[in-house]
């Protein structure tokens, strides 16, 4: 028959770790759950425990200290925009929170579930029926990939825009699991391989993002899409430049993990979009083709230099 | 399952619930508030909207667990004592609603935004803010224009004095005067309130539901079904495979090539293959994992020319017909001398175009309750053709046409996409008499895509020639339309792509030469505009290449070309009104055209296009004698008048454009007039909402039933007293001569007829004219009456991406008169949304015969933010056979937008589009040819 299925509410962070230990099977974390659901609903998700830790409050708080402004991983995305921090000095991280899927959406996802949000392929976000038919790919236990026609990688995008400004930004992230707790930088968490695109412990949970307060800098978002919203990307770029002259590029959509590329003012622009370009991955698995989205990465940073007043 | 509390709308519910199950389930199914509507399953559409503890989300993706003690407000609280809430009133009275499948979840989504918005930053902040707010909400109807304009209204208010004032609502009673009054539809507050059913919200009785097994190859033969084990799960009532269904079907007689569940062999990803009835639809996705098919594959047939290659009678798609290859129509008109067109042109164009295929998108899905009993089968399905479904259905279940009932509930939008009798409502009828239980269907999004009857694909060639003087010489069309598996439409399709452009241009030497291909994809068929939106592109393209050629202001080009009223075409159309030049006229003034043509910066664009439709297709498609529609009133002693037709309101207004007939020719208020339709047991033969005929045709009917209830009114006062019939006003609910020697109130004059005899009965029909040469072809798109219209659209093209922002699109369309000109807006506004969205955005993709955007995330339907400002102009030319001088305006006016955006793309930045949707990397190639050649030519 069908199978039993569950679903608890944690009560603390500790509740949740403790019932993800425990599971015997497959388990899920729900904090927004936009994402999860419609991947279940698609069979590419079939956790039979769904851990649900949007009602713990303490991981909702948006807080600051001297050196860092501290998001909690469950704040929703709509909600970020209420703080004053985030409004004064990190705009930029509204406009790519704002940029994620559609307003009713972004009343519900949260920070951190954006951070975590399954990697996409045009090959992998359908059906089961589907997947069936088309014949499963790399990233449904099949033995190839199919979107570039026999690859023995997988190619799923980072489709995260929240993500990409964040590591612009420098920011870390607090994770807590049953080993205890650590602060990493943003991208380390993301592997680059588009079946298992992230290296957390299965049963980390973020707590925090942490963006240092004292660099003063300014950023430049932006992002490819067929429409004005609901969009996942085609493409995404954060540029942020620092007092201290120092540039990162963060691009998003063009590979299984964020593409990152760090420089100065005075470096050669054009070498940093060759660089930021020849380390995408890009295939045909999206709305646009692999040449029009190398071809907007040009484009895009040309403009965000730009804004910098840095060309 | 778990138990859970919950308030919903301020009552408490203690429900069991699966623990994965979703919000919009509870609701819709547990607690049976049906006002939720779920579109898309997977929160890209915002139709299942709900406030949970005062915050809006998507119910279609809320775990109903997470709402453990929570406070859900579903549409149906909004309103309050019996009285609307003051945004349901504005949605009411701006007439934002049409088929109102999005209306619940758009208030939800409005209402929990205005208190968001800020006026601090400006009016055109606001606005974007509006539209933001929206844009997670889609609709296929309205173009969002009247749902932008109510939630302005009622923010406006709120935000300005933090409550609101009380507002006159308009609504059938306070509106005086009938023809030519906008006015919001007459169920406008059943869907406003939730409480209008939709085929799927019909919870029927102890009925079981069926879910399908569908094909997973584009051709395969079918060796084996294993079903056993599929049977044997509990809670499995009945499985059916094809051979149960042998009888063939289709939309147009001459296709009959369907079968209800594939057998022997499949011809589509997609196609069903088995259906189970079960306990639930949970079983019976259950029981379909588990049923085994063994396919041998066959070599598929992906595209046109694949098609048209000769192949061995056993790789055919289909068996039947003459050709030698997989081509299922060929046809050829010529008219006039061609060659000699050519020769006595001075510049002649000639061009190559593509089109992807798209689909409908209406937001509800497909769905359908079979039951039988001793009078036979009654089928609710969302349909807008119940009439040839009926026959459909009797032929397949073999039964006699006495014992099939079919009832169309409130529809949410169809645009040609309800108009073919569907598997799914053949197989829930056979399963409904082999269970002997009601079934339930209702598919996914993504089988909606999967049955899909949408534009074709096509490609086409088409030259054209033209005078140093601006006037048209000669038109000659090649084009090729992929027809997918089945033949649906696809005969009319292939005729109307030619035979619709011989207007609105007077052309001497036209001709063209079509043919439709079976290939192993979901079949095409009718959608808004049939048949000749992509050639219009092709024609409307060239024109405008032709006119920059001479260096001819392509308005006047066009205008020096105009088909006059009272014509005849060279294909022998009777052309009676006809506002061409009113309307482009009309969209010239408002865009300041000659003010900015040829003035407009790099990147910034005009475009202007034309077009025409018919108003109801002049022949029925199966032959017989029947009128093409009879209406039927019936006046009782209360002094209602209830309208029965058989026309299908999906959303397009039309039972209020009966009322609004009635009303008129009666003088009496809508108040009065009740409207019962699309029910083949109940009301008299209507062939259904296609074609754009029910305004024209339906409407002429009612206006005839009504006449002949007026006579009888006369002649039962005559009895009485010496009346000179010339003489009597039926007005304001009066009756009366002008020498006031009679003047009565309506239930007086009710009370006379009625005496001694009850209740009276009169019928009215339409009957289209004899039309058309007599040569063969002669009928594809002959029509009483045709509309005329014209577009201007702007874009914004940036030059370094290939983005095209349409920022406005002006419209004229020529609807001869508007019955209810708030209804004819929504029409026109609704015709160039769906419009923009083939421009721009929309079109099916395919992965070796399957589907890829099969969903609302990925298919992508213009949002609120996409659309830009659209200024509708209603056109007036009194037509001489339309009710009161109306014709069609629900299809014609798509046409000339997506040729105006396209030609304001070139006006732009110089690229002229040749495939749909307008491609960015197509624009960025074109335009780096064009610095090429301009360097090349100057260096």
């Amino acid at each position: 028959m069908i199978l039993a299925k569950t679903y608890i509410k944690a009560t603390s962070v500790g509740h949740a770790l403790a019932l993800a230990n425990e599971s015997g099977g497959s388990f899920r974390y729900l904090a927004g759950g936009t994402d999860v659901m419609v991947n279940k609903f698609q069979g590419n998700d079939e956790a039979d425990l769904l851990i649900d830790i949007s009602d713990i409050e303490s991981l909702k708080d948006i807080s600051s200290t001297d050196s860092h402004l501290i998001i909690g991983a469950s704040a929703c995305l709509d909600d970020l925009k209420k703080n004053q921090i985030i409004a004064l000095h990190f705009s930029i991280l509204l406009e790519a929170a704002n940029a994620v899927a559609s307003p009713t959406i972004r009343k519900t996802a949260t920070i951190g579930g954006n951070l975590l949000c399954e990697n996409r392929c045009t090959f992998y976000n359908q059906s089961a029926w589907w997947r069936e038919a088309a014949g499963h790919c790399l990233k449904c236990n099949g033995p190839t990939c199919l979107a570039s026609g026999g690859n023995k990688n997988c190619f799923s995008k980072f489709v995260s825009d929240t993500a990409v400004v964040l590591i612009s930004l420098n920011a870390t992230i607090e994770v807590i699991d049953s080993e205890g707790i650590s602060i990493i930088p943003l991208e380390n968490i993301y592997t680059g391989d588009g079946v298992n695109p992230r290296q957390l412990s299965k049963t980390a949970i973020i707590r925090s993002i942490q963006i240092p307060l004292l660099e003063d800098s300014i950023s430049v978002f932006k992002k490819l899409r067929k429409r004005e919203t609901l969009d996942f990307t085609s493409l995404s770029t954060a540029v942020t430049l620092r007092k201290n002259g120092k540039l990162r590029i963060a691009l998003g959509g063009v590979h299984a993990k964020p593409v990152i590329v760090d420089g100065s003012i005075g470096d050669d622009l054009n070498a940093l979009i060759s660089q930021s370009v020849s380390k995408t991955r890009i295939i045909d698995n999206d709305t646009y083709s692999k040449s029009y989205r190398k071809e907007m990465i040009t484009v895009f940073l040309k403009r965000s230099f730009e804004v910098l007043k840095l060309s | 399952m778990q138990q859970i509390s919950l308030k919903i709308n301020g009552r408490q519910y203690h429900l069991l619930v699966d623990d994965h199950e979703m919000l919009s389930h509870v609701i819709r199914e547990k607690v049976g508030l049906t006002g939720t509507k779920v579109g898309c399953e997977q929160g890209s559409c915002g139709a299942c909207t709900v406030l949970m503890n005062g915050k809006a989300v998507l119910s279609c993706i809320t775990p109903a667990m997470r709402c453990d003690n929570a406070e859900i407000t579903t549409i149906e609280a909004l309103a309050k004592d019996g009285k609307l809430h003051k945004l349901q009133e504005k949605f009411v009275e701006k007439g934002a609603i049409q088929c109102g499948f999005c209306t619940p979840g758009m208030v939800m989504t409005a209402l929990s935004l205005t208190p968001t918005l800020t006026k601090e930053k400006g009016e055109d902040s606001f606005l974007f803010q509006i539209k933001e707010g929206l844009s997670g909400n889609l609709c296929r109807c309205t173009g969002y224009k009247k749902i932008i304009e109510a939630v302005v209204e009622y923010a406006s208010e709120y935000t300005d004095k933090e409550q609101i004032n009380e507002i006159e609502v308009i609504t059938k009673q306070t509106l005086k005067g009938a023809v030519g009054v906008p006015r919001p539809y007459i169920e406008a507050e059943k869907k406003v309130r939730g409480a209008a059913e939709y085929a799927d919200d019909i919870m029927a009785k102890n009925a079981l539901h069926c879910k399908f097994l569908r094909s997973i190859h584009s051709h395969a033969l079918i060796e084996d079904i294993d079903f056993q084990d599929a049977l044997n799960l509990q809670g499995v009532h009945y499985i059916a495979t094809g051979k149960e269904l042998p009888v063939k079907f289709g939309v147009l007689p001459i296709s009959q090539d369907e079968t209800a569940i594939a057998i022997e062999k499949v011809r589509y990803i997609g196609e069903i293959v088995a259906a189970v009835a079960a306990d639930t639809e949970e079983i019976a996705v259950a029981a379909c994992k588990l049923i085994k098919v063994k396919y041998k594959p066959i070599k598929a047939f992906l595209s046109i020319d694949d098609s048209l290659n000769d192949v061995g009678e056993n790789e055919k798609i289909h068996t039947y017909g003459k050709f030698n290859n997989n081509i299922h129509k060929k046809a050829e008109l010529r008219f006039g001398d061609q060659p000699q067109g050519i020769s006595e042109a001075d510049v002649t164009g000639k061009m190559s175009f593509e089109f992807d295929g798209i689909n409908h998108g209406f937001t509800e899905p497909h769905a359908a309750t079979a039951s039988w009993d001793e009078n036979g089968l009654t089928i609710i399905t969302a349909t807008q053709v119940p009439h040839y479904l009926h026959r459909a259905l009797a032929k397949v279940m073999e039964v006699p046409l006495s014992s099939v009932r079919v009832v169309k509930p409130y529809l949410g939008g169809g645009f040609g996409g309800k108009s073919d009798p569907f598997p799914h409502e053949i197989i829930v009828a056979h399963l409904a008499r082999k269970t002997g239980r009601p079934i339930k269907v209702r598919l996914s999004r993504e089988e909606v895509f999967l049955t899909n009857h949408g534009r074709h694909p096509s490609r086409m060639t088409v030259e054209m020639g033209i005078s140093k003087d601006g006037i048209l010489k000669v038109l000659d069309a090649d084009i090729a339309i992929d027809g997918g598996a089945y033949g649906s439409f696809g005969v009319v399709t292939s005729y109307y792509n030619g035979v619709l452009l011989q207007a609105p241009y007077k052309l001497n030497n036209f001709g063209f030469r079509t043919y439709r291909v079976y290939t192993n994809k979901p079949q095409c068929g009718a959608m808004r505009g049939h048949g000749a939106v992509n050639s219009r592109f092709a024609v409307e393209s060239l024109i405008d290449d032709l006119a920059f050629q001479i260096k001819m202001d392509p308005c006047e080009l066009r205008m020096n070309n105009f088909l006059d009223s009272n014509t005849l075409t060279v294909g022998q159309y009777r052309i009676t009104s006809n506002g061409s030049r009113e309307s482009l006229e009309k969209v010239m003034e408002q865009s300041e055209w000659k003010k900015r043509i040829g003035k407009l910066k790099k990147g910034k664009g005009i475009g202007v296009a034309c077009g025409f439709f018919i108003s109801g297709s002049a022949l029925p498609i199966i032959w017989n004698e029947l009128p093409q529609s009879v209406v039927h009133l019936k006046l009782d002693f209360d002094g209602r008048v209830l309208i029965t037709s058989g026309s299908s309101d999906i959303g397009q207004g039309s039972d209020t454009m009966l009322a609004i007939i009635v009303s008129e020719v009666l003088g009496i208020g809508l108040d009065k007039i009740f409207v019962l339709a699309a029910d083949t047991l109940l009301t008299p033969v209507d062939f259904g909402s296609y074609s754009s005929r029910v305004t024209f045709m339906v409407g002429n009917a009612a206006k005839d039933a009504a006449e002949n209830l007026k006579k009888e009114i006369i002649e039962a006062l005559a009895k009485q007293q010496d009346i000179n019939s010339e003489e009597l006003n039926f007005t304001d609910n009066r009756i009366f001569s002008y020498d006031k020697k009679i003047d009565l109130s309506w239930l007086e004059v009710v009370d006379i007829l009625t005496a001694n005899r009850g209740a009276v009965s009169v019928s009215g029909k339409y009957i289209s004219p004899k039309l058309g040469g007599d040569f063969k072809g002669a009928g594809a798109g002959l029509s009483p009456s045709y509309s005329f219209g014209a577009v201007v659209a702007e874009v914004d093209v940036d030059t370094e991406t290939g983005y095209v922002k349409v920022t406005n699109i002006w419209g004229a369309h020529d609807c001869g008169k508007a019955i209810n000109p708030l209804a004819v807006e929504g029409q026109l506004e609704g015709s160039w949304h769906m419009g923009l969205g083939q421009a721009v955005s929309e079109q099916m993709k395919y992965y070796k015969g399957l589907l890829f955007n099969n969903n609302f995330l990925d298919y992508k339907i213009p949002t609120s933010l996409d659309t830009p400002d659209i200024h509708a102009n209603i056109i007036e030319t009194i037509d001489p056979e339309g009710p009161f001088g109306a014709k069609e305006a629900g299809e014609g006016a798509i046409h000339p937008v997506i040729p105006a955006i396209a030609n304001a793309v070139f006006n732009a930045v110089g690229v002229r589009i040749t495939k749909l949707p307008i491609n960015v990397e197509d624009i960025l190639a074109k335009m780096k040819e064009n610095r090429l050649l301009s360097e090349k030519m100057n260096g």
